[in-house]
């Protein structure tokens, strides 16, 4: 949705830089999550290096939209949709930090596991990787166009995304059994598993926060009575 | 789990996650109402000032009214205790009842309307020639009120409830107009309180005050809502979300939106009200 112009041109400016960080941000934590899982997958230790390089940009915009978000607040006072978008916006950094933070982790993992002979059992981790991935894109797209369907939509696949984790976690858990000496190989597989499924939380709080912003519904915790 | 079901557009976001049944929540009870505006239009001359504004003023509540210069905000105001009656050749339709009593019937004196419905100005007005004390009594003294016991008692009354005695009340006997601004705003309300109204009505009572000032103005007003309704009108976007619990916005003359402030601050449902409240306007 295109708002009308603001009366001060510099809110306007200052609205579309921050939108614009968030989505920088968005960008680069897509990017780093799929370097890190391309380096578990082709075992390149040199795209996980980059993943792990690159988490610093990551950590210095969501800063910088913090300060800028709180600049906003400041100087101009939104309210309504304005105030909705800035709230969403700061929200949004932190759980695209996060996922930064997941892909360094995966990417941490994937180096320990590049030392060793390959496990097919990366095969696992695949299915939940797309799913995760595609959540994370659906989501900052919901945010980005204030697509309320989209938003809501995506917040119901996550509980497809943990029923994966747990196969995947049964299944690497009855190797760690059949293969005790693959077992460490096991374990990081499992924690990357655990990556991936956090990345689908996050990706749920930024589809919340994007039906939020675009439509002043708190979809949050369905079970509570909504007070919105 | 949380299904999308497919649902009609008109049906909330929230409305289209499945979830599990929910006790009945219970309706909160309507609010009791201290003026009933009907269909009410205001014409100086030939223009019409306000056109057909329905508003139910809660009781013991805050009440904003906030819209562009010329709206017609303080036109409404004034119609609810006929101050803008003093204008020449002005015309009303429409009903206004304060308490379920018709303000315009005429049986109804508007003198003793503008008593059970105090009004605040923009600029505090305190009577130059009269010290601080005579200042607040002066209503009562109008009103033929002699017993200096009981005016000193509403004197001190009256500016404790208007947050003014600590300060003032080794100086009654000093003008009015040596006060502050912002002291003299708060002896305009305490003017106003002496003669013990309804209803204090409120046209931008902070802005020609300093931020100190209007925050004591502001928690005035937050106390002075245990007793009393109060409607304001106010420019200040910020003061009308801090201090009232409605809101009402009016555009060329209309009630364009009024709701919860809440509501209207975060999820207007008029475009013309969010377009206004966050700067988009024109």
């Amino acid at each position: 949705m295109i708002a009308p112009r603001h009366i001060l041109g510099t809110f306007d400016e200052s609205l579309a830089a921050l939108r614009n960080n968030v989505l920088m941000m968005a960008g680069l934590s897509e990017r780093s999550l799929g370097r890190a899982m391309k380096g578990l997958v082709d075992r390149n230790d040199d795209l996980c290096a980059n993943t792990i390089a690159d988490d610093e940009e990551i950590d210095q915009l969501e800063k910088q939209i913090d300060k800028d978000g709180v600049d906003i607040l400041l100087r101009f006072q939104p309210v309504a949709s304005d105030l909705r978008r800035v709230v969403s916006a700061m929200k949004l950094s932190t759980n695209l930090e996060r996922i930064g933070d997941q892909a360094t982790t995966i990417a941490r993992r994937a180096r320990k596991l590049n030392q060793h002979p390959s496990l097919a059992e990366v095969e696992l981790i695949k299915p939940m990787y797309e799913q995760a991935m595609s959540m994370f894109k659906d989501s900052v797209d919901a945010f980005a166009r204030e697509d309320v369907d989209l938003g809501c939509a995506v917040v119901t696949r996550d509980e497809k995304l943990d029923d994966l984790n747990h196969e995947a976690s049964r299944k690497l858990i009855e190797r760690m059994a059949q293969d005790p000496d693959q077992l460490r190989g096991y374990l990081n597989l499992i924690f990357v598993g655990r990556c991936l499924e956090r990345v689908g939380d996050h990706a749920t709080n930024i589809a919340e926060d994007a039906v939020y912003a675009a439509a002043a519904q708190d979809i949050r915790h369905p079970s509570l009575t909504a007070t919105t | 789990m949380v299904n999308v079901v497919m649902t009609t557009p008109e049906q909330s976001v929230t409305e289209r996650i499945e979830r599990p049944a929910q006790p009945p929540v219970s309706a909160e009870p309507a609010p009791k109402l201290t003026f009933e505006a009907k269909n009410v239009s205001i014409w100086y001359g030939e223009k019409r000032a306000i056109e057909n504004v329905s508003l139910d003023i809660a009781s013991n509540a805050v009440t904003a009214i906030i819209g562009p210069s010329g709206c017609g905000k303080s036109t409404f105001l004034r119609a609810l205790n006929r101050m803008h009656e003093l204008v020449p050749k002005t015309r009303m339709d429409g009903t206004v009842l304060l308490h379920g009593e018709d303000l315009y019937s005429k049986t109804v004196d508007p003198a003793i309307v503008r008593r059970r419905v105090g009004m605040i100005f923009q600029k505090s007005n305190p009577f130059p020639t009269m010290t601080i004390g005579e200042n607040v009594i002066v209503g009562l003294r109008l009103n033929g009120v002699r017993n200096h016991k009981f005016l000193n008692e509403r004197l001190e009354k009256s500016l404790r409830m208007a947050a003014l005695w600590d300060e003032v009340k080794d100086d009654l006997h000093k003008p009015g107009t040596s006060l502050s601004g912002g002291q003299q705003q708060r002896l305009c309300i305490a003017r106003s309180l002496a003669v013990e109204p309804e209803v204090i009505l409120m046209d931008e009572p902070c802005s020609a005050l300093d931020p100190i000032a209007t925050a004591k103005i502001e928690e005035l007003i937050h106390e002075l809502k245990a007793k009393y309704t109060i409607v304001t009108v106010t420019h200040n976007m910020q003061q009308a979300g801090r201090i009232s619990d409605y809101t009402a916005f009016m555009y060329l003359g209309r009630l364009i939106e009024f709701g919860p402030t809440t509501k209207i601050f975060t999820n207007p449902t008029e475009k013309q009200t969010e377009d206004y409240i966050t700067g988009r306007f024109g």
